[in-house]
């Protein structure tokens, strides 16, 4: 059975998502603290974790990087306030994904079905960084050291940059990744600043993928990318439908 | 707008009528003098001995009436030199050749002195005008320095301008909403319509020469255009200017030195601005930012509970739909209560809703506020209010409301298990309620925004120890202020924080209340 710690300080909500987490077949670990939810996590070894940013005593950024330094289970944020900033932060502090209040099941269990699905691959293509000579992404197959790209066997021509966009969003399928994060990594941390780069990057990927409606290679307005594999159980349509109501 | 500068006429080569008349009389004076002092021995003076004399008569011409004077007094020293002094005396007659060679030599060596010492005056004057000028520049950059506020610079500017140059009166003007307007005056006041003639007509060139104002204004009003970093800043209207009048340099100076002081006490005004526009701004921001949250957290559940009752495919048991709907339900009431409280705490500020004051026990809105709570939370109230408390002249909507506030800030912030303690003590005109936890605290730094924005402030920095306390606190304030009382925050004794209203005693005693 997966386990999800949900950590939110608000007694309502946080009933609420252990009745609908329950019912969806997930066992729900509740804490209202910052404090308990990182004991819980470390007792428990939740499978994923849906953490508000808000708490009363610990700031929910915080929990979210002391997570990290010892778990590799998948964080989805939970922000009550519409601002991207808190978001963007949560993420480099290391969370998988964010969602804003109020949000419906639906939302909810499409996003940790992707986290749960592609985090722990994801994981060990960042830790192996150096080694990996080759990455998979669902219909995606990236040759690292020949810098080659073939979508469902058919050879993709990228630029130097494409393929290192391509490559850094598919080693963390499944995760939101900053405009930040990906212009350090791809263009030099001088460009960290320079997210125009990006759409113009995003915009002729997609194109050479595919993927026009951007279902494959996801646009999270305001805050960055996200390489998300189509789930081999659902079709991808519905997924692409429940993220129009988070824009 | 450009200024034209016509050259001025500074320190004049000649000096006036009057003056020269006076230097003749002196330069007459002292020659009648030195003759009749001669006359009395002027067989044993010689011709040479005479002309050294009359010296003295020219230069005294010269230094009190200028070089004209000097040549006058030169013609009638001349005079009298050959009448009385050259043999043959009484006569123009000139017999000896030698007294040929000392009249002539006496004559050129006269011209040329008067000459010389006026012009000597002349450059001493120059000096000493610039030494003048020179102190009153410094006089004026030493006054427009100081730290002032605009107001007061503008009027010491006019006031030193004012003192430093030869006119009536000063006049600065600067752009007001798109045209010239006065801003300060210094010296003889003037009429309202001389003060209208001195503002220029807009299109029209400023001069520096004297601008006739209409038949009624009489005098002569120059204008100086104020002019920093090649931006106009204003404009010096010089009203009768009169003699001596100031070198155009002097002016000019006199203009960048004024010209830079306003534009640097405008971009200190316009930072000051700045600052307190965004200082309003991140209050706002804080603000919209905390309701934000506030309102989202119910709609959170609210939103979670019905599409999970909606979701045909993950079927709930009865139980768990009897819950969710419970939810959703006491949420909706929470998110009411509060989009109330934020609709009367914006009439009540903008002075659209007055509290209808009434006697009450401070017991019975101590009661009410406990039993809008859940069951739960009730349980965790402790109410220890005296009976022979004196009534308070409140409205029971409002300060119920302000103790359910503090009561569920208290609750939320506290451990599950404590009490929260509601009290409450008379002390003369006033009567004190206090909502007690036995939470963190809050630290003393930290009491005086807490009504406004501490909220905010823990919830997107990280490590606030408060964790966000919504925007139920602000809430509390606004209704509690409404009514004439004061809240504030204290150190409780067991380490908790301890919130106070203090509201004022009825003086007369509602006639149900009295009856019971």
């Amino acid at each position: 059975v997966t386990t999800i710690l949900v950590i939110d300080d608000d007694p309502a909500l946080l009933r609420v998502l252990k009745i609908a987490l329950g019912a969806l077949g997930y066992d729900v670990i509740a804490s209202p603290t910052g404090t308990k939810g990182i004991s819980d996590a470390a007792l428990a070894t939740p499978d994923a974790v849906v953490l508000d940013l808000g708490l009363p005593d610990i700031d929910g950024v915080e929990v979210c990087r002391r997570l990290r330094q010892w778990s590799n289970a998948p964080v989805i944020v939970l922000s009550a306030d519409a601002t991207e900033d808190r978001k963007v932060e949560a993420l480099d502090a290391g969370a998988d994904d964010y969602i804003t209040k109020p949000f419906g099941m639906k939302e909810l269990s499409a996003r940790l079905r992707v986290a749960l699905r592609n985090r722990p691959a994801g994981r060990q293509g960042a830790e192996k960084d150096g080694e990996a000579q080759e990455l998979d992404a669902g219909p995606l197959h990236l040759d690292l050291v020949h810098h080659e790209a073939s979508i469902e066997s058919k050879p993709v021509e990228l630029t130097r940059r494409e393929f290192a966009f391509l490559a850094f969003l598919a080693r963390h399928q499944g995760r939101v990744c900053t405009h930040r994060m990906i212009l350090e990594a791809v263009w030099g941390p001088r460009y960290a600043n320079d997210s125009r780069y990006l759409r113009e990057y995003a915009y002729r990927l997609r194109r050479k993928l595919g993927d026009e409606e951007g279902v494959f290679l996801r646009t999270r307005p305001g805050i960055g990318y996200q390489l998300v594999p189509p789930d081999p159980a659902r079709t991808s349509q519905a997924e692409g439908r429940s993220e129009g109501t988070d824009a | 707008m450009e200024v034209t500068f016509r050259t001025l006429p500074l320190v004049r080569a000649y000096p006036p009528l009057r003056k020269t008349l006076l230097g003749c009389a002196a330069g007459l004076g002292v020659l009648a003098l030195a003759s009749l002092v001669m006359l009395a021995f002027r067989s044993h003076l010689s011709a040479a001995t005479v002309g050294l004399v009359l010296v003295l008569p020219v230069i005294a011409a010269v230094i009190a009436g200028g070089v004209l004077a000097g040549l006058a007094t030169v013609a009638a020293s001349v005079l009298v030199y050959d009448l009385l002094f050259i043999p043959p005396y009484g006569s123009f007659t000139i017999s000896q050749p030698e007294n040929w060679v000392a009249l002539t030599v006496y004559v050129v060596v006269m011209t040329l002195v008067s000459h010389l010492t006026s012009e000597l005056r002349r450059a001493e004057a120059v000096a000493d005008s610039r030494t003048a000028e020179a102190e009153r520049l410094f006089m004026l950059s030493e006054l427009l320095v100081g730290e002032r506020p605009l107001s007061e610079l503008l009027e010491l500017i006019a006031a030193t301008v004012h003192d430093a140059l030869p006119v009536t009166s000063v006049v600065l003007l600067m752009p007001v909403g798109g045209s010239l307007a006065p801003v300060a005056l210094a010296g003889d006041p003037l009429s309202e319509e001389s003060l209208a003639a001195v503002v220029p007509a807009g299109g029209v060139l400023a001069s520096l020469a004297g601008r006739q104002q209409g038949p009624g204004a009489g005098e002569s009003t120059s204008n100086l255009v104020l002019s920093a970093s090649g931006r106009p800043v204003g404009l010096l209207a010089l009203v009768g200017m009169h003699p001596p009048l100031p070198r155009r340099d002097v002016l000019a100076t006199f203009a960048n030195h004024v010209a830079l002081a306003l534009e640097r006490a405008q971009l200190r005004e316009q930072a000051v601005r700045m600052t307190v526009l965004e200082e309003v701004d991140g209050l706002r921001r804080s603000l919209i930012g905390t309701v934000s949250h506030d309102l989202r957290t119910p709609l959170a559940t609210i939103k979670t509970s019905s599409s999970a009752l909606l979701d045909s495919d993950h079927p709930l048991r009865a139980g768990e739909s009897r819950e969710l709907l419970e939810l959703i339900d006491s949420q909706t009431d929470r998110l009411t209560r509060l989009v109330s409280n934020l609709l009367d705490m914006s009439r009540i500020q903008s002075g659209q809703l007055v509290p209808r004051l009434v006697p009450i026990e401070a017991r019975d809105l101590a009661l009410e506020a406990v039993a809008t709570l859940d069951p739960v939370s009730a349980a965790r109230v402790r109410i220890d209010i005296p009976d022979d408390l004196p009534q308070l002249d409140v409205d029971h909507v409002f300060i119920t409301e302000a103790l359910l506030n503090l009561l569920e800030n208290a609750l939320r912030h506290a451990p599950p298990s404590t009490p929260v303690v509601l009290d409450a003590s008379a002390n003369g005109t006033s009567v004190t309620l206090r909502v007690t936890d036995q939470g963190p605290g809050i630290p003393p730094d930290e009491r005086e925004h807490v009504f406004e924005r501490a909220a905010l402030r823990a919830r997107t920095e990280p490590g606030g120890p408060q964790g966000g306390t919504g925007v139920g606190l602000t809430i509390v304030k606004a209704f509690v202020e409404a009514h004439g009382g004061t809240v504030r925050v204290e150190d409780a004794s067991g380490g908790g924080a301890r919130f106070c209203i203090d509201l004022p005693v009825a003086t007369r005693k509602a006639p149900d209340r009295a009856a019971r």
